[in-house]
């Protein structure tokens, strides 16, 4: 009794915990949206657009307008997030973006771009002028909003909807239906529960966040394959169609762990390295390997707490109902042995 | 098999797959001046996130960057220099026509009568031609773009790299990117007829409107390169077919000569995108036309078309030709190379673990990967349409952790077999056997669940799953099939076999 109030309570935990972070990380995505990545968020930056092409011949050239541009943008208090140089493929022209943290008031900023282009025009380079004479500079400033396209989401959810079909129907065929069942349910967990953390813990996201959900649909069938391949072959021993469906599926369970931990580590540790490398390396790599990171994580809950103890409630169900069909049945067998003599005694 | 055939094999196999890795991974290096050697990595195409792109900057006609309301400012300048007292310089003043707001200068043929901001039908327009323009960019499927609204009524756009097509040098890709930069911004209706120019008039034409056109697709016309497909409604076949008898027959009236042929343009606004000749009266649902014209640059026609079929659609606002930009990879420059070198890392530490772990077995786990790494790149690189992009890269790591899950999950089944009592080789083949079920069927569907992905979704997902679907492909043939092959090879060869894979079989004492 105990044991099945456990196993319950179980399932109940997971689903309590997964409901929360699910439900909260949509509250979130519904107010907020996701926190959007470099590739996603509006900005505010100082453009320095050099018209002549020396910032793309000199380098010298372009350091040094970089070096001042930057030292007089921080002066002025503004925080840079990200320095980006963009050539003409032609080399005829190039610019300088300082891309800003934070809001910022435009009036001030107006006033900054006038007097950062009159610092430039004051600024020598050498004997070949100032740095405004020499690559011809204009100074403005521009605020940005990100226009947000959605075909790649309906096409991918369409394309996610074909994929959890075709799983259900293989591990139904290939396995049993209420593996099947389960395998989907798992799979619709994690990916929601992935996109539910991301939101909720505000990881940055762009459109990438959508190959990690195609990642977290990837790892969750294949952990959770790997735990009812194990069951699947477990339950066909003797010793194991004798126990209890909870002890049978916890037992599989138990055993495909270490094969779980194993890919999980192979897994995460990729993720991992390559996260902590991006952040000492300066590359922006952290928030996407954290999103998939989560999504190991949460396959790895699912195919060994969740999706067992799922299982394990129905297959608990569906046995007690194949042995209710095998039972035989004396109370209908003595009804109808009672109504043939009725009709005999009435035909008689 | 024979300790001899066993030999010859190995040093085989070793010497291509040491080949092969060479012509993946090696470095780029000098070969004869100009050439240089470049390995099959370094021709991957890659994605805006690891390799950057291009950017351009649309301005509406009456909106002028800060640049070029200098360029006025000077002129006028200049000419004001030039002129005489009392007389009025060639050049307008641009502070008269022009007023600054944000980042930009509107002019004030668009600003309301306070000249504090746009008219509404300014921006009716304009956010009119914003959705068309995202429509354009949307139909492309790239692996990703981006489109941001700037200083309010100027639209930034940055897209990737294109995915170069077998032949196509980095030029073509370029001068693609410039057309479609350019080609988007067009505004206007669809127009089929034979004048040679926008000004002119034709003897014959036929608007290309809902009415007439259903869509436009594009199809593989074999030798002449894409072919853009439009489909007419019933009542546009009708009319296609009067346009197309009426230009022979125009032609044939002009032209003293047996065969006659006219040529057909098919213009969005002012803008020619198509030519075609047309030699008799064509009367078809659908009419192919060829250019010689690349996958990508079909695509880009059809989708500037099927975005002017609709009157919603149809924008009147004229964009100027864009300038366009290169730019840096969005995780900052060299982050696919910094990524290959911890993958490597990691790929090497987990082989030396494999060897570790399983000896004689992790031995041919260890060329396993290696043939799997070896034709994955090689996947990678030389079939056209694929782009890496960091979900591309995570597509990679997935699938070589199931490779190396399955081979492990064999390698212990064989271990488990062997505890039982079994002979080494009854225990391998047992072991394979008690595998097989298992690794056939992740590997199965995961196939099929890649492939819906690959075929239904768009954009960076879409790639994803290609280059999954290839890993997971090739990790099914390695690990049935390959691995199993070279555990085989090895096993011919030491003379304590058991040693060999690390296997120890207890001793019982008899009491």
């Amino acid at each position: 009794m105990s044991k099945k109030l456990t196993l319950k309570q179980l399932l109940l935990l997971c689903l309590t915990i997964s409901l929360a972070i699910i439900v909260a990380g949509a509250f979130l995505f519904g107010f907020l949206g996701f926190n959007p990545d470099s590739s996603t968020a509006d900005y505010t930056s100082i453009e320095v657009a050099d018209n002549n092409g020396t910032i793309v011949t000199d380098s010298n050239y372009r350091a040094a307008l970089e070096d001042f541009c930057s030292s007089e943008i921080a002066v002025a208090g503004y925080d840079v997030s990200d320095v980006e140089y963009s050539p003409a493929p032609t080399g005829a022209a190039g610019r300088l973006e300082f891309i800003l943290r934070g809001s910022v008031n435009e009036d001030e900023i107006a006033a900054f771009t006038e007097q950062l282009s009159a610092a430039l025009a004051e600024e020598s380079y050498g004997e070949s002028g100032t740095l405004a004479e020499v690559g011809d500079t204009s100074v403005t400033y521009h605020s940005g909003v990100y226009v947000p396209h959605y075909e790649y989401i309906w096409r991918t959810a369409i394309g996610f909807g074909v994929a959890l079909v075709l799983l259900f129907a293989y591990v139904a065929i290939r396995f049993k239906v209420g593996m099947g069942v389960v395998t989907l349910l798992a799979a619709v967990h994690d990916v929601l529960l992935t996109l539910g953390a991301i939101a909720l813990f505000r990881i940055p996201a762009g459109p990438t966040v959508i190959c990690v959900a195609v990642f977290a649909l990837l790892i969750s069938i294949f952990f959770n394959l790997k735990v009812f391949g194990k069951m699947r072959q477990d339950l066909r021993l003797e010793e194991r169609k004798e126990l209890p469906a909870r002890e049978a599926v916890a037992l599989s369970a138990k055993e495909s762990r270490k094969g779980i931990f194993i890919a999980g580590i192979l897994a995460a540790a990729a993720l991992v390295v390559l996260a902590v490398v991006g952040l000492i390396v300066g590359f922006d790599l952290f928030s996407f390997m954290l999103g998939s990171l989560i999504a190991v994580i949460a396959a790895t809950y699912s195919s060994l707490i969740f999706a067992p103890a799922l299982y394990a409630v129905i297959k608990e169900r569906s046995d007690a109902r194949r042995a209710e069909r095998a039972k035989y049945n004396y109370a209908s067998e003595k009804a109808r042995k009672k109504s043939e003599k009725q009709e005999a005694k009435q035909e008689g | 098999m024979g300790k001899k055939k066993s030999v010859a094999l190995i040093v085989l196999i070793t010497v291509v797959l040491v080949g092969l890795l060479f012509l993946c991974i090696t470095p780029t290096f000098p070969v004869k001046s100009p050439n240089s050697f470049r390995s099959l990595l370094s021709i991957v195409d890659l994605g805006r996130d690891l390799e950057g792109g291009y950017y351009t900057v649309y301005y509406p006609e009456g909106v002028i960057s800060k640049a070029e309301y200098e360029t006025l400012e000077a002129e006028y300048e200049y000419a004001l220099s030039e002129t005489e007292d009392g007389q009025t310089p060639s050049v307008d003043d641009p502070s008269e026509n022009y007023a600054a707001y944000r980042g930009i200068y509107l002019s004030t043929d668009i600003t309301n009568e306070a000249g504090t901001d746009v008219t509404e039908e300014f921006k009716s327009d304009f956010n009119n031609a914003l959705d068309t323009i995202k429509d354009r960019y949307e139909r492309m499927g790239m692996s990703d773009y981006s489109i941001y609204l700037q200083d309010d009524y100027t639209i930034r756009v940055e897209v990737p790299t294109p995915i170069l097509e077998s032949g196509e040098s980095a030029y073509d890709g370029e001068t693609d990117v410039q057309e479609m930069l350019t080609y988007f911004s067009y505004s206007g209706e669809i127009l089929f007829t034979d004048a040679t120019s926008a000004s002119a008039t034709g003897t014959a034409e036929m608007a290309g409107t809902s009415e007439y056109i259903r869509s436009v697709s594009t199809s593989n016309a074999g030798d002449q390169g894409y072919a853009v497909v439009i489909n007419f409604t019933s009542a546009g076949r009708e009319a296609f077919r009067t346009l197309t008898s009426s230009l022979v027959s125009s032609s044939s009236s002009s032209d003293s000569s047996s065969s006659s042929s006219a040529t057909l343009y098919i213009y969005v606004g002012t803008h020619q995108i198509l030519g075609a000749t047309v030699s008799e009266e064509m009367d078809q649902d659908a009419v192919y036309i060829t250019g010689g014209f690349s996958k990508r640059d079909a695509e880009m026609r059809a989708a500037l078309l099927n975005t002017s079929i609709s009157e919603s659609d149809v924008f009147d606002l004229v964009f100027e030709s864009p300038e366009y930009y290169t730019t840096e990879a969005l995780l900052g420059d060299s982050t696919a190379l910094i990524a290959a070198i911890c993958i490597g890392v990691l790929v090497l530490a987990m082989l030396v673990f494999s060897a570790v772990k399983f000896k004689g077995m992790g031995l041919a786990h260890i060329y396993g990967f290696i043939t799997y790494a070896v034709a994955l790149i090689a996947c990678i690189s030389l079939i056209p349409g694929i782009q890496l992009t960091l979900g591309g890269i995570i597509g990679i790591l997935l699938s070589s952790a199931i490779m190396v899950s399955c081979n492990y999950y064999a390698f212990n089944n064989i271990k488990k077999e062997f505890a039982t009592g079994k002979t080494l080789t009854a225990s391998i083949k047992a072991g394979y056997k008690k595998s097989l079920a298992f690794t056939i069927d992740v590997h199965a569907i995961l196939i099929l669940a890649s492939l819906a992905v690959w075929l239904i979704a768009t954009g960076a997902a879409k790639f994803m799953a290609l280059i999954f679907l290839l890993g997971i492909a090739i990790s099914a043939l390695c690990t049935l099939v390959i691995t199993r092959f070279y555990l085989y090879m090895f096993m011919a060869q030491p003379k304590n076999k058991l040693a060999f894979v690390g296997f120890r079989r207890e001793e019982t004492e008899d009491e």
